[in-house]
């Protein structure tokens, strides 16, 4: 089905192809690289790109504490919105990043990183739709 | 200097974050102070186990592995100096460096290699990140096929550390046979 074809375009999309092309590192917060459709996470003192086409669903919340938390959610086989796709099939035998829950002091940050990453997923799962449309 | 190499900005990387210093790599070893005192490193080559390089973003990370299963990462080396220490560590260490390289495909599968206290995930066979298993105060089977890794608070040394990793979990379908019927490691 189209959704087949849309997850199988998904799984060959890479964020860098060299390690220049990163961007320079900043601070040790999570970044979101528009240009190249990645989120960069900081996971002990180095930025890791993840493409934002491996994300199922990004949420943050808050607790008593004022401390506000990121949960991003990756794409693995066998869930609902990943059906046994060409991923699972051709990644025999791989593990996978499910999930990472980060801490932060900034609300306004983790709320922006939010909407900027559902938004850069949704435009680009679209093209990728619409990619996956036109090709068959 | 006769003996021996000073970097004076080299950051060390760990799960608060990085902070600045100044490396000193000298026929003895390798001793690391962080900028405006405090923290410092130091490794005996006698201590030594292992040395990699690994080309990062516009620098080069050293790794330092020790006997006791310790693992430092330096980062802040241009080209240049990789060739020299390389040199100076197959000199005065009888040691060559191994030569790592960094996944920047942005795939969220692989495999995960144990070492030490060292979990590494590996995209490709490069390496897309590293986490010590020290930090890790409670590890959690969810189902059959997901490993959860909660990491401690870490309040004192997190300082430059905007957003801090709490918790990672990995999904290993049935079709992994790497660790069948070890749910202790993930």
């Amino acid at each position: 089905g189209d959704g087949r074809a849309a997850v199988r375009a998904t799984t060959d999309l890479i964020a860098y192809r060299s390690v220049n092309e990163l961007p320079p590192p900043r601070e040790m917060m999570i970044q979101v690289d528009q240009k190249n459709e990645a989120i960069l996470l900081p996971i002990y003192g180095s930025m890791v790109p993840f493409h934002v086409a491996t994300v199922k669903n990004v949420q943050s919340q808050q607790d008593t504490n004022r401390n506000c938390y990121i949960r991003i959610l990756f794409n693995v086989p066998a869930t609902p919105s990943a059906p046994q796709d060409a991923n699972s099939l051709k990644n025999q035998g791989a593990i996978y990043l499910k999930e990472v829950s980060f801490r932060s002091k900034d609300s306004r940050h983790i709320s922006e990183l939010v909407q900027l990453i559902k938004t850069l997923r949704r435009n680009v799962m679209n093209r990728e739709f619409e990619r996956a449309e036109r090709a068959t | 200097m006769a003996d021996g190499h000073l970097f004076n900005s080299i950051s060390l990387g760990g799960r608060g974050g990085t902070n600045p210093g100044q490396l000193k790599v000298h026929s003895g070893g390798v001793v690391w102070k962080k900028q405006g005192g405090g923290k410092a490193v130091e490794v005996d080559k006698s201590d030594l186990l292992g040395l990699t390089w690994m080309k990062v973003p516009r620098s080069n990370q050293l790794g330092v592995r020790t006997k006791d299963g310790l693992y430092y990462k330096f980062t802040g080396f241009r080209d240049q100096d990789v060739a020299s220490l390389t040199t100076f560590f197959q000199s005065n260490f009888g040691t060559t460096p191994e030569e790592k390289q960094l996944s920047v495909s942005g795939k969220n599968w692989g495999e995960v290699d144990l070492n030490g206290n060292t979990l590494t995930f590996l995209v490709g066979g490069k390496q897309g990140f590293e986490i010590s298993l020290a930090d890790v105060s409670q590890t959690q089977l969810q189902g059959k096929n997901d490993v959860m890794l909660e990491f401690h608070v870490d309040d004192t040394t997190g300082a430059n550390e905007k957003d801090s990793l709490m918790e990672i979990s990995f999904h290993i379908p049935n079709s992994n046979t790497q660790f069948v019927g070890d749910e202790n490691c993930p």
